[in-house]
């Protein structure tokens, strides 16, 4: 700490600048009124503009103000100051180093009683880290297979209102829920994009005849690249797109990502046209829906 | 001692000045910050002036010719104007949509698809098209409002089908049942704030800061371009309403928070974060680091 | 002595009755700081930090941590009758109810957005000029985890509201914790509680937001500070500043008074943004409802290069065997928990893996000029350039949307620019500092100087001072002199033998700052 001393005593000179003390005298009344003005705001119910403006002047005066009084009103040197290496005095280090061989070779002699310490940490570590992260939520299981959606399952808006497969027209979109599950929290998984793209029965791939009566075509609206809500339908070239990373589904040829980074197609919905004229889906979706994991494969 | 003296009275005198300049300052920029944000004088102004802004809303559509209690009404264009129609579809159609509006290679058959669809495109400025080659996009319309109608009125008399000229009463709607059919169906593309967007393949889902009630009514029912058609089954024409209330909302939103930067969301905010916050306290580190004299 | 003096004196001494301070307190009081604007950029950083603490206490006092839903009945109609979380109901309150909440919420989100900034801007200056070097590993090290502690308390702040935008952003990040391989299902599991979205993830973000988060940052930047008090700061070279020294400004009273009233004027600057400008007016993107989504959805700009990177990813992941019975590693893995990964991992070590080619372990208190470190620089511009392309690319729809052009165009030119740009960038900044260090005395400061020649044929050489005056009159051999008269540019002739260890005394003293120089000796 020896080297304070180099300067000590320097630069007890008076400076004397009276328009500096002037205009930090200013800096100082500006925050004054500045928090007046603030206080009135308040009082009279508050308007964030005027608040900001207010704040603006009641800071701004201060600092402004404390600034020039340490730049222009005292002095600035430059002033020099030594400093020394970090490493501390060999005599320091050697007899540090003696210090902790010292404890070690204490410590380290009872080579039997360190291990069953580290165990005992140890057991104790794992132990109480699996309560811990237990209670954080349940196992996955199998809930990222399955949705809600299963044979006969009626399609409902989100106000529960049936859709019946005279609803919608050609071009024609809709967000639609298993009856019953419409409410949350089930609807984040089991939201399904519903699109009319014909007024004939539309079969997206082998073996997907009769899953778009009349023209319905039903996906999974949540993304399989990063979960989004896929909502956006372009209808004259029939494609869906994701709002969040631009994932770019092709609705006729069974929603295939044909760009973008989503790396799965929209799972379908297969659905058929009740005897009441009610849109049900055949089964639930073959594949999980949403986003990959590492339990599920291609 | 007498320096002293004089020097406190000169500094009361310096003083009295710097409080004048700037009390005086201080009024003016708060008279300024008021006068930049006349809504929102404080609390009962704000309220006040709001009921009066969603009045008038609610009161332009009303006298606009909606006098019933239907939410929207649907109304063709008198027969009166379809001379007038045939003559300007010839004259500005015909070469692409064909004689008959039976369509081309060039252009879609308008048969059918009703005086909304036409009134819609025509009243955006989307058509007639200069020449055929021309990207349909929104410009002030080329033709007068009566125009317009006898446009639509003489393609809605070709055939039947599709909805007539929509005029929501926007005194009926619930705004919040609006917002809510709003954010599930057009926000996706048209953005919460209405400000659009980029779609895939150079389709852009136009800003719907412009846009008129009855339009934005049309578009729904007809889907126009890409945009999906929101029917009577998806939406009730009480719903519609209420979207096209939400729409006017946010055509003059509540930006109680001060300047919008666009209504694009946080892009914007991280460049005025960055550029004018970061940037305008490093011109004051600039000053504070430099050195004196 | 003043009363006011007086009574300092008299808590100085009773602290160090019972403390023993006084030592401790000298040395602190004339503790010397060297002064460059870019030494404030940690400081806006500090600064903003306190700014979110204040703000942030207040508006803990209304917000309400709960993914309860109910039916808000509050004062902004076009939400009034819907179904909300009490998070977002209370944000709403707040907004419109609370006074002042409106400018007291907008500050503590433009603070953060300005903290996060200032981190970034003071992470750039400290590798350009090469001050994480011995002995200030250890103080990068702890600068970089505050930049992730910071990014994520960052991202957990903005998703509180449970607005539609923000609520887009859980989801998507219990995606990128599901993409984690083998764990990551049970991981996105014990986060949110349960399957995406529970109930839990609001109250568990809300206490790592306010209380574990901050708590550490809080920890983490005083020990920053004390290692850097410890250390002495780094200075620039110049006159009279050496690699044993530090040149500056007393911490007593000058620079504290700077300082102190740089938190003012950060404070001023951040509380007029939260007037003037809007910041996330979540009452106008509604409630957050998984099946509802907004278009033109980006995060803060602070995660705009992980939203892009999965932007700019191509369709692609890794599978093994099938559906039901294979494994996945998902394509989000890569970009947002892969990229980060190796992000944080090159920055923590950067100060190793440097030292590892130079083989320097020297002490170094000079910071290096960015331009006379070729190598450094030009990589450092890469690896920056990389990262603004992945931030540009965090908006693709919003420049299609500006520009008019086609969305996919915009998608493959960022992908393309992403591996392009940084080495372009990279290579041009080397070879531009490679040209410039062939310029002798390239940088410093013009000196006016005349050159005499005497009667007797001798050269002499008067350096001038700015106002005309002779302050230096130097012996000129005569080919110094002809070779200053025909560059044309100041003499650069005392450091032309001096060109040994870039930190060392003899060089930094051909440097600039003239001004006036007093030097103290014992």
């Amino acid at each position: 700490m020896s080297d304070t001393q180099l300067f000590e005593g320097a630069g007890d000179e008076e400076i004397r600048r009276p328009l500096m003390e002037k205009v930090i005298a200013i800096s100082f009344i500006i925050s004054v009124l500045g928090t007046v003005g603030l206080g009135v705001t308040y009082w009279v119910g508050g308007q964030p503009q005027v608040e900001g403006g207010f704040l603006f002047l009641a800071l701004g005066g201060i600092g402004v103000g404390i600034v020039s009084w340490g730049k222009y009103l005292v002095p600035q040197g430059p002033y020099v100051q030594e400093r020394h290496e970090m490493r501390s005095a060999p005599e320091d280090v050697d007899a540090m180093h003696a210090s902790l061989s010292r404890g070690l070779g204490q410590v380290g002699r009872r080579k039997f009683l360190l291990r069953l310490l580290g165990g005992a940490v140890g057991v104790f570590g794992l132990i109480n880290l699996f309560p811990f992260l237990r209670s954080l939520g349940p196992v996955p299981g199998k809930s990222l297979f399955v949705t809600n959606w299963k044979h006969g399952s009626e399609l409902v808006t989100a106000d529960g209102r049936t859709v019946l497969a005279s609803d919608l027209e050609v071009g024609g979109v809709m967000t639609v829920f298993p009856k019953g599950f419409e409410g949350e929290p089930s609807n984040a998984i089991d939201q399904v994009i519903l699109v009319r793209a014909a007024d004939y029965d539309l079969v997206t791939r082998p073996g997907r005849e009769t899953w778009g009566p009349e023209g319905y075509l039903a996906f999974s609206k949540v993304c399989t690249h990063a979960g989004c809500p896929v909502g956006l339908y372009q209808e004259l070239t029939q494609q869906l797109l994701c709002p969040c990373h631009q994932s770019l589904f092709d609705v006729l040829t069974g929603a295939t990502n044909v760009f973008g980074p989503a790396p799965r197609p929209l799972p379908q919905l297969p659905l058929y046209v009740g005897t009441d004229g009610v849109l049900r889906s055949q089964a639930g979706f073959d594949e999980p829906i949403g986003p990959g994991f590492w339990e599920r494969g291609a | 001692m007498n320096d002293h003296k004089r020097r406190k009275s000169k500094k009361r005198s310096q003083l009295s000045w710097a409080v004048g300049s700037v009390a005086s300052g201080a009024a003016v920029l708060a008279l300024a910050t008021i006068a930049l944000y006349p809504h929102q004088g404080h609390a009962e102004v704000l309220a006040s002036a709001k009921v009066a802004t969603h009045a008038k809303v609610a009161a332009k559509p009303a006298a606009h010719g909606a006098s019933s209690q239907q939410p929207i009404v649907y109304k063709n264009p008198p027969r009166s104007l379809i001379p007038q129609g045939r003559q300007l579809f010839a004259e500005d159609c015909q070469t692409c949509h064909g004689p008959d509006a039976e369509g081309s290679v060039r252009a879609p058959n308008l048969q059918g698809l009703g005086a909304a669809t036409v009134d819609f495109w025509v009243a955006t400025g989307r058509m007639p098209l200069a020449d055929p080659t021309e990207e349909a996009e929104i410009k002030p319309p080329r033709l007068s409002h009566e125009q317009q109608l006898a446009v639509s009125a003489y393609v809605a008399s070709l055939a039947p089908g599709g909805p007539a000229i929509p005029s929501p009463n926007l005194g009926l709607a619930n705004l919040s049942k609006g917002e809510s059919l709003f954010a599930e169906n057009c926000a996706a593309c048209h953005t919460i704030t209405g400000a659009g967007d980029a779609l895939a393949n150079n389709i852009y889902a136009p800003s719907l800061w412009a846009a008129t009630p009855t339009e934005v009514a049309e578009a729904i029912r007809t889907g126009p371009g890409d945009m999906p058609r929101f029917g009577p089954g998806t939406f009730s024409n009480q719903e519609v309403d209420d979207i096209v209330r939400y729409v006017a909302y946010i055509q003059h939103p509540d930006d109680r928070g001060g300047l919008a930067l666009g209504g694009v969301g946080p892009v914007a905010e991280g460049f005025v974060a960055i550029l004018i916050g970061l940037g305008s306290l490093m011109v004051a580190g600039y000053w504070i680091g430099g050195r004196a004299q | 002595m003043s009363t006011l003096e007086q009574r300092a004196v008299d808590a100085a001494d009773f602290a160090d009755e019972r403390l023993g301070v006084a030592k401790f307190a000298r040395s602190s009081f004339n503790k010397i700081f060297p002064d460059h604007w870019s030494f404030m950029l940690g400081e806006i950083a500090m600064y903003s930090f306190v700014i979110l603490i204040f703000t942030g206490v207040f508006l803990t006092l209304f917000y309400v941590p709960s993914s309860h839903m109910i039916t808000y009945h509050g004062s902004y109609a076009p939400l009034r009758g819907q179904k909300m979380s009490e998070a977002y109901a209370s944000t709403l309150n707040i907004s419109f109810n609370v006074r002042a909440g409106l400018v007291m919420r907008q500050i503590h989100h433009w603070a953060a957005d300005v903290f996060i900034a200032a981190i970034v801007v003071h992470l750039l200056r400290i590798f350009f000029t090469g001050a994480y070097r011995k002995p200030r590993e250890l103080n990068w090290i702890i600068g970089s985890s505050l930049l992730i502690l910071a990014i994520v308390n960052g991202f957990i702040g903005y998703s509180l509201p449970d607005d539609l935008i923000s609520g887009t952003g859980i989801r998507i990040a219990f995606s990128i914790i599901l993409s984690i391989p083998v764990i990551g299902s049970y991981l996105a599991f014990f986060v949110f509680g349960s399957n995406f979205p529970g109930t839990s993830i609001i109250p568990r973000f809300f206490i790592i937001h306010v209380l574990i988060l901050p708590a550490i940052i809080a920890a983490l930047i005083g020990a920053h500070l004390a290692i850097m008090w410890h250390q002495k700061h780094t200075q620039y070279p110049g006159r009279g500043r050496t690699n044993r020294n530090v040149v500056g400004i007393p911490f007593w009273p000058a620079y504290a008074l700077q300082a102190g009233g740089f938190f003012f004027i950060t404070s001023a600057v951040i509380a007029a943004l939260g007037g003037f400008v809007q910041i996330n007016p979540i009452w106008l993107y509604g409630p957050y409802i998984p099946y509802k989504v907004s278009y033109a959805v980006q995060p803060d700009w602070y995660m705009g290069w992980l939203d892009g990177a999965l932007r700019l990813m191509p369709s692609w992941e890794a599978v093994f065997g099938p559906t039901y019975g294979g494994h996945m590693i998902p394509n989000v893995f890569f970009p947002a928990v892969l990229l980060p990964g190796i992000t944080f991992g090159l920055l923590f070590s950067w100060p190793w893996i440097e030292k590892r080619f130079t083989k320097d372990d020297r002490e170094h208190n000079i910071c290096d000029r960015p331009r006379e470190h070729p190598v450094r620089t030009s990589v450092g511009v890469g690896i920056l350039m990389f990262y603004i392309v992945l931030f540009l690319a965090s908006a693709t729809d919003v420049l299609a949307n500006t520009f008019q052009t086609s969305l996919n165009l915009v998608l493959w030119t960022l992908r393309i620019m992403l591996f392009v740009l940084p080495l372009v960038a990279g290579l041009v900044t080397y070879l531009l500092l490679r040209e410039m260090a062939a310029i002798p005395s390239i940088g410093d400061p013009k000196i006016p100087v005349e050159i005499r020649r005497d009667f007797d044929g001798s050269f002499t050489l008067a350096e001038l001072s700015i106002h005309g005056e002779e302050e230096e009159i130097l012996e000129l051999p005569e080919e110094v002199a002809y070779r200053s008269l025909v560059g044309g540019h100041g003499h650069s002739a005392p450091s032309m033998d001096t060109n040994g260890d870039q930190s060392s005394v003899e060089t930094s003293e051909a440097g600039d700052d003239h001004g006036v120089f007093e030097v103290p000796r014992d």
